[in-house]
């Protein structure tokens, strides 16, 4: 339930710059998707949305993210309290090598946002807001390697959602699992934007259009184009636009 | 037929080191069995003064325990240290060089240091205290390039997980880093000990005596160790080494019994951590 209002981010990792003055302002409670061809910065755009860039070394960002018009690169900001409201589900699914019911109780344990009874209640909501929760119900405490990878990707979206984060950042999501998989986990992602900023990064183009409500283009580091998915796949205002979505190169 | 005979060559070039081990292999039987027929099971809890190895055993098991004691949290520490904190620049090379160093460094070295050091320098005297100072330093090296290879297995993805869920860097590096690691981190820690149960000259000067009143009642009394026993026993008793091979024999076993936890406990926990297949 928040507003994302990027202004002129620029990210560096050593001598490369990633992010070139990129601006653009994010709608609450609803799916956008990031595309655009290989190395062009979709990645950095939403690792910067939870400051996950500075772990790597050598990174370095100027500009402001608003999220709920406070600036997350203030010095004030508080990054742990950040991550908490800016949850991220990863390009393959990375649960922890606990079980199913210890990846979800993680998140509020850390934060001490709950304790015994209230934990089991975070967790069954949260396994059923990433509609996982019928088919795993009775089996919390096997290990999540157990479960198929699609399931995995659920755990982990229902890890993330269990600490009421306000955007949740997916980084090519479905990109490591088969189609039945996938077609689960975008259904999953259309519910999930209804109540939250959902940003998602996707090299599937169709994915995009099925999935989100707005699509920003990027090339090279730079926002080409940003507007509501029908109209950015029908009427591209842009010509690099119409190119990639035409599969001219990409 | 070319192929035929690479491969018999192969065979032969791959089937020497085998044989190599079933000498040692045989060896190992030749000392269990000329040390049993010396070995008498209630000599084992005998006090020396009564003929038997009992103070031995147990200043024997002090000395590990004490050592693993001290060069497990410290080596661990700084494993950790090395891999998820140290920046990467010449200061990080230099102790990554001194590491190499320490364990290339022969023990009866490390045991003058001991001396001079901790026995002198600290007035810790020949004590036991001494001994665990003095073996922490030949096991650091063990410790901390296994707990560091145990770290680097760990898949990254863990990490960054638990940090993208708002944690601190050390609740992600501890609760995931180091807890799926644990397994390699006692496995080299049992290394550590295995390395250092029979080691004679690092504690020849630094905390062993041939013969003391009952066990060491404090850390900083001497103690006796089975290792120096047999050294001293030979050397400087002129004992036959025949007698001498029960007390050869119980240290083989403590030993082999750190090598066996060590292994079986990597076994167990390797089968509970699907992502290391």
């Amino acid at each position: 339930m928040a507003e994302v209002d990027i202004r002129k981010l620029n990210t560096w990792f050593k001598d490369n710059h990633v992010l070139k003055d990129l601006s653009l302002t994010i709608k609450e409670n609803a799916v956008t998707a990031v595309m655009g061809p290989s190395g062009c910065g979709k990645t950095t755009l939403i690792r910067a949305i939870n400051r996950m860039n500075e772990i790597i070394s050598g990174s370095r960002t100027t500009g402001e993210v608003y999220i709920n018009g406070i600036n997350i690169y203030d010095e004030n900001t508080n990054v742990y309290e950040l991550r908490r409201k800016v949850g991220m589900v990863f390009q393959r699914p990375n649960p922890f090598p606990k079980s199913v019911f210890e990846n979800v109780a993680f998140g509020p344990k850390i934060h001490k946002m709950a304790n015994g009874k209230e934990i089991d209640k975070i967790v069954e909501r949260s396994l059923k807001e990433a509609a996982l929760w019928e088919e795993i119900k009775d089996r919390l405490n096997d290990s999540a390697f157990s479960l198929s990878g699609g399931q995995q990707q659920r755990l982990c979206i229902a890890r993330a959602l269990a600490v009421e984060p306000e955007v949740v950042l997916m980084d090519e999501p479905c990109s490591a699992l088969d189609p039945t998989a996938t077609t689960k986990i975008e259904a999953l992602i259309r519910e999930i934007g209804e109540k939250y900023t959902v940003i998602i990064v996707t090299h599937n183009l169709q994915q995009a259009a099925r999935v989100s409500d707005f699509t920003a283009f990027l090339y090279v580091g730079k926002l080409v184009e940003y507007g509501d998915t029908k109209s950015v796949f029908e009427n591209p205002k842009s010509e690099l636009t119409e190119k990639y979505i035409t599969g001219e190169f990409g | 037929m070319a192929s035929v005979t690479k491969e018999r060559v192969l065979f032969v070039i791959f089937g020497v080191p085998m044989v190599t081990c079933l000498l040692v292999f045989f060896w190992i039987v030749f000392v269990l069995s000329t040390g049993i027929g010396t070995l008498r099971w209630d000599l084992l809890t005998t006090s020396v003064l009564q003929g038997g190895i009992f103070e031995m055993i147990i200043g024997t098991v002090y000395l590990l325990l004490g050592a693993a004691g001290i060069a497990g949290p410290v080596g661990v520490l700084a494993a950790v240290y090395l891999v998820e904190y140290a920046p990467r620049g010449k200061f990080t090379r230099i102790i990554d060089q001194a590491i190499n160093n320490l364990a290339g460094v022969p023990s009866i070295v490390i045991g003058l240091f001991g001396y001079t050091f901790f026995c002198r320098q600290l007035g810790l005297g020949i004590s036991l205290a001494a001994g665990w100072l003095t073996l922490t330093l030949m096991m650091l090296p063990i410790v901390i390039r296994g707990t560091e290879e145990a770290i680097k297995l760990v898949p990254a993805s863990f990490k960054e997980a638990a940090l993208a869920l708002g944690t601190t860097k050390w609740k992600a590096t501890s609760s995931m880093t180091i807890s799926s690691a644990a397994p390699g981190i006692i496995t080299s820690i049992m290394l550590g000990v295995a390395r250092v149960a029979g080691e004679t000259a690092a504690i020849l000067f630094t905390s062993c005596v041939l013969v003391t009143r009952g066990l060491p009642k404090s850390p900083f009394e001497p103690v006796m160790a089975l290792a120096y026993n047999l050294f001293v026993k030979i050397v400087a008793l002129g004992e036959s080494p025949d007698e001498v091979f029960g007390i050869a024999l119980v240290l083989f076993f403590i030993v082999a019994f750190f090598a066996t936890a060590a292994i079986s406990l990597r076994i167990h926990y390797r089968r509970r951590q699907p992502w290391l297949r």
